[in-house]
């Protein structure tokens, strides 16, 4: 569909937040915004682009990694010393959509991106997710969708959430900082948004503390490149403690617990193979970060 | 001398006759003895530059004065009636130059291009043109439509329950399978769900019409511009010749863009009315709900054999869904046709379903089919323990099993050896392995038509600078054909194959020419082309034997020179031609008719080896072998290039390709890119290619035809290599991991 939106490139934060408080939805890339945007998810009169506030630094100083909300992935992904200290950062980056879209699409755009589900994106359908009355992934046809029983069945996209998550990482907004986990939200019957950002937030970096002693991200997508994850799995060891991480799985990007890592994720009607992938990914990340 | 002759010719399985004026041809064969020259050379396209660089002219490219832009209004609903429409409102949208309602479009084809009965999501209901997309999208937002939603059928098992046929069943039966099967020593039962595969094409359906007082002139990408130019004739009343169709490039079509097309009758009603070009390009969400598929099957055989593996009965039927339109692609053709098998029977139940038509794909019918039918031959040959391709071997048809006819030529034995050097048959059992990645090899066989035939006409001209033209009357779908049209008439110009220019995709060109389909286009035009080569190379000679006081027969063409036979004279052509002035030396040249009472098919065998994690349920295809007879080839790296296409593009329908319909609401629910998967480059395999072809002793130059050939056999041999590395066998493609988890649990 073809119509005009009012687009303004912001040079500072003030403004920012009143064009985003007022309504308006941020752009990073626009790999993810112009096609809900182009399919009614979402509307808006105002596309606020965020690249002009300076947000787009990756910096590791003192072992610790700040990626700036509008750095591109395809810079995360060929960064040297991201892959040097954060290597798990870089192979969740470049397991991301394609080189285009890599190096349109923004740290804080994948982070935020909406679900992926069919349903969802459905330019003549509005489901629940959407503010209509009917998950029709559950009536229908969700062989891609989650393990988690719920209101909405669509699974978190974002393979650098799962390296982040795993990471023990924070995200900063223009307000406040939290653990990355608190960026995301199950949706619910009074609010059906997937992210807690408020009006007029929006995620200005990430930060990882420190560098894990190893990790991996194992993941399958429906073809060898460009495709969204089925599922993938972020791991990272820090001493003798492990951190697993999953998207494709559930609402939100999800911490899975080393000793029973399905646990809550029983499956659905048409998802119950996703067990088995999970937790074949799941033993092949461990694998990967066992001590030498 | 012209003469009116009646031929046959099997166009993607169907027999068509027809009368076609053929010119006496007198240029010589090729001396089989000696290469041709050029011909089977590799050449780079003759429009490799004017590609890569955007000079190319595609439809959706094409910007006229004063163009409109056109947009559709389409149900989202499966089934429905239109309750209410305000077509006066849209009108009242400032830059709205002209709308169309269903009335307004309903003489325009047989399949009224507009409906107030919308029978699928994604029908197209009304039609705009305004000043620009964005006046166009307001006019369809003002239309608001009321519709009424009616039951729907989309589902097959519905669909044969509902009894509704796009054609009537049909049933064909040689010999008493009942009483062979009843005899036989081993009988397999099998069953194939085969999905719909998606075009996909790069270039989505488009037209630009702009209707003038002394004539139309429609830009489109088709395959088949002289069908569209029919068409409109037919269907706006004008004298044919005041019809223009242009084609020059195209993004492909894969069999869904015959003839012109909704997108055609649109731009040239909406240009009709409004006097104004319009340009229409639909949507790859519009492409993929309405512009054809390959048809979705549920595919069962019973198979019965004696104990040495020799066919002795194949029962078969096919339920096709063909949505709203299409027809009954040959998909039980291999059963019938690919092995000696005395009995065959054969029933197609074509059922009607609340979807868009379905539309030809690329060796339509023939892919699935034998898709289906390869898998359960390995099924035989397990239960006889007997070697899959020693199976088929002992299964070859020495005629064609339906009517006993010879075929032209036959080289499947010989690709059956030459696949199985290349791909290490012998040694398949050692593959496998112990771990979780389990690899196998799995062999299919490939049977098609390509023969080709009148009519094709061709013309070719040299003039002062002696860079000849060649001008055809066809389009090149995207598979080379302007290049191999280049190549052989470069072979009787003696120029090198980038001084020849070639024209095509146009109606207001010389000559009537194919549409690019059925594998026939090139064996169709290139003896049309040579001749046309010929009969100016005779002329250049004799104007030469004059200058230079020597027989003509003395002389000949060979890299821009014009030489005498006993290499005493050597002069470029240019010394001859330079004295054309503003002259030209023209020839033309038509196709003859194939032989009669022979059967033309093309055969082949591809070779797939896969490994299969067990644990992530992930085929990866690691190499396939392709070795196909198609008579002479004429380029061998655009023949190379159609090989690896078909493969992809098989692979695709083996590993990810699937329309995905919600059965709640029946509309599709992955028909953009972004849910519909195709391979990426990161999935291709290594391919080995060979051809196994000589020229085909009976073909004008020996060429058949290769556009479909490479995509048939592809996933019926990866599914036989899965079954052989995880002992399963799936029955339903795609292999995705899932369908693969589920089945290994």
């Amino acid at each position: 569909m073809s119509r005009l939106w009012t687009y303004e490139r912001v040079g500072n934060a003030a403004r920012a937040e009143q064009l985003l408080a007022g309504g308006g939805r941020a752009l990073g890339g626009g790999t993810d915004l112009l096609t809900q945007l182009d399919r009614g998810i979402g509307d808006t009169e105002t596309v606020v682009d965020l690249r002009g506030l300076g947000l787009d630094g990756i910096v590791v100083e003192d072992g610790r990694l700040r990626l700036g909300a509008t750095a591109r992935i395809a810079d995360v992904a060929r960064h040297a010393e991201v892959a040097a200290l954060f290597g798990l950062l870089a192979e969740c980056a470049g397991s991301i959509g394609s080189q285009q879209l890599r190096e349109m699409g923004t740290v804080a755009g994948n982070l935020c991106q909406q679900p992926r589900c069919w349903y969802f994106r459905h330019p003549d359908l509005r489901c629940w997710l959407r503010g209509g009355d009917t998950c029709y992934a559950q009536i229908g046809d969700h062989r891609k969708h989650g393990l988690e029983p719920g209101d909405c069945i669509s699974v978190a996209p974002s393979d650098l959430a799962a390296g982040l998550l795993a990471l023990g990482a924070e995200v900063e907004t223009n307000r406040r900082s939290m653990p990355l986990a608190e960026l995301y939200r199950r949706p619910s019957e009074d609010d059906r948004s997937t992210l807690t950002l408020e009006p007029g937030e929006y995620v200005t970096q990430a930060t990882v503390p420190r560098p894990a002693d190893k990790s991996a991200y194992v993941r399958v997508g429906e073809r060898a490149a460009w495709s969204f994850a089925l599922a993938g799995v972020a791991a990272a060891r820090f001493g003798d403690e492990h951190r697993l991480a999953a998207i494709g799985v559930a609402n939100v990007p999800r911490l899975l617990d080393p000793a029973d890592p399905l646990a809550g994720l029983p499956g659905l009607e048409m998802t119950a193979w996703k067990r088995r992938l999970l937790s074949t990914l799941v033993d092949d990340a461990v694998a990967a970060i066992a001590a030498d | 001398m012209a003469r009116l002759v009646r031929t046959e010719a099997v166009v993607e399985g169907r027999v068509e006759q027809r009368y076609t004026v053929v010119e006496d041809d007198i240029t010589p064969e090729y001396d089989l003895d000696r290469p041709p020259g050029v011909v089977g050379r590799p050449a780079t396209r003759v429009t490799a530059r004017s590609r890569v660089t955007g000079a190319a002219t595609f439809t959706t490219d094409v910007r006229l004065p004063g163009m409109l832009e056109a947009r559709v209004l389409r149900s989202p609903h499966a089934n429905a009636r239109v309750a209410a429409l305000d077509l006066d409102a849209a009108r009242a949208v400032e830059g709205v130059r002209c709308v169309l309602g269903p009335a307004d479009a309903s003489t325009l084809g047989e399949t009224p291009a507009l409906s107030d009965h919308p029978e699928f999501a994604g029908a197209a209901v009304a039609a705009v043109a305004a000043d620009s997309g964005a006046a166009a999208e307001a006019a369809l937002a003002a239309l608001a439509p009321v519709f009424e939603e009616l039951g729907f059928v989309t589902d097959l098992d519905s669909a044969l329950a509902r009894q509704e046929f796009i054609e009537e069943p049909s049933e064909s039966e040689r010999g008493d399978v009942a009483a062979a099967l009843a005899a036989a020593e081993v009988v397999i039962e099998s069953e194939f769900d085969a999905p719909a595969q998606m075009h996909n094409a790069l270039e989505s359906h488009c037209a630009v019409a702009d209707w003038r007082a002394d004539g139309l002139t429609v830009w489109t990408s088709t395959q088949s511009i002289y069908q569209a130019r029919e068409q409109l004739a037919t269907m706006f009343e004008l004298d044919p010749e005041r019809v223009r169709v242009i084609c020059q490039f195209m993004g492909g079509g894969f069999g869904a863009k015959f003839g012109l097309g909704a997108e055609g009758v649109l731009a040239t009603e909406l240009s009709r009315r409004s006097r104004r070009p319009v340009r229409l390009v639909f949507s790859r969400r519009d492409e993929n709900r309405a512009a054809g598929y390959r048809t979705p099957a549920r595919i069962s055989f019973s198979i019965g054999a004696d104990a040495a593996g020799r066919l002795q009965a194949i029962e078969a039927s096919a339920v096709m869904g063909l949505g709203t339109g299409g027809w009954a692609y040959p998909i039980l053709e291999p059963a019938k046709a690919l092995y000696a098998c005395p009995n065959v029977h054969a029933m197609v139940l074509p059922v009607k379903q609340n979807l868009g038509p379905a539309a030809a794909f690329r060796a339509p019918g023939v892919m699935e089919g034998t898709w289906a039918l390869e898998q359960a031959l390995d099924e035989v040959a397990e239960r006889v323990g007997l070697d899959p391709l020693e199976l088929r071997r002992r299964n070859h048809a020495d005629t064609d099993p339906g009517t006993g006819r010879p075929y032209t030529s036959k080289r499947l034995l010989e690709s059956y050896d030459r696949a199985a050097e290349l791909a290490g048959w012998d040694s398949r059992e050692s593959l496998r392995g112990q771990g979780r990645v389990r690899r196998g090899m799995g062999c299919a066989s490939q049977y098609w038509w390509g023969g080709g035939g009148p009519p094709a006409y061709a013309e070719v001209r040299i003039g002062a600078a002696a860079r000849p033209v060649v001008t055809v009357g066809l389009q090149d779908l995207g598979t080379g054909v302007q290049t191999a049209c280049a190549i052989v008439a470069a072979e009787r110009l003696g120029v090198a194959v980038d001084e020849i220019s070639v024209r095509a995709g146009d109606t207001a060109l010389a000559g009537h020419g194919p549409f690019s389909g059925g594998s026939m286009t090139l064996a169709s035009i290139a003896p049309a082309v040579r001749s046309a080569g010929h009969h100016v190379r005779t002329q250049l000679l004799d104007l030469a034997a004059e200058m230079f006081e020597i027989s003509a027969t003395d002389l000949t063409l060979e890299e821009g020179e014009i030489r005498s036979v006993d290499g005493a004279l050597r002069h470029p052509i240019t010394e001859v031609t330079s004295k054309l002035g503003n002259a030209w030396v023209t020839g033309s040249g038509s196709r003859a008719p194939n032989p009669e009472g022979m059967a033309v098919n093309t055969f082949g065998c591809q070779i797939a080896t896969v490994a299969v994690d067990t644990a992530t349920g992930v085929v990866r295809v690691e190499r396939v072998v392709a070795v196909h007879d198609v008579g002479r080839i004429v380029n061998p790296m655009g023949a190379r290039s159609q090989v690896v296409g078909g493969i992809l593009q098989g692979l695709g329908f083996a590993l990810m390709e699937e329309r995905v319909i919600d059965p709640t609401t029946g509309t599709m629910v992955n028909a953009g890119l972004e849910d519909y998967k195709i391979p990426t480059l990161a999935d291709l395999p290594e391919i080995v290619c060979e051809f196994v072809g000589q020229a085909d002793p009976h073909l004008g130059l020996g060429i058949k035809g290769l556009g479909e050939p490479p995509v048939i056999p592809t996933a019926a041999a990866i599914g036989n290599a899965i079954a052989h590395a995880v002992g399963v066998r799936l029955r339903a493609a795609p292999y995705t991991p899932r369908r693969m988890l589920e089945a290994l649990a």
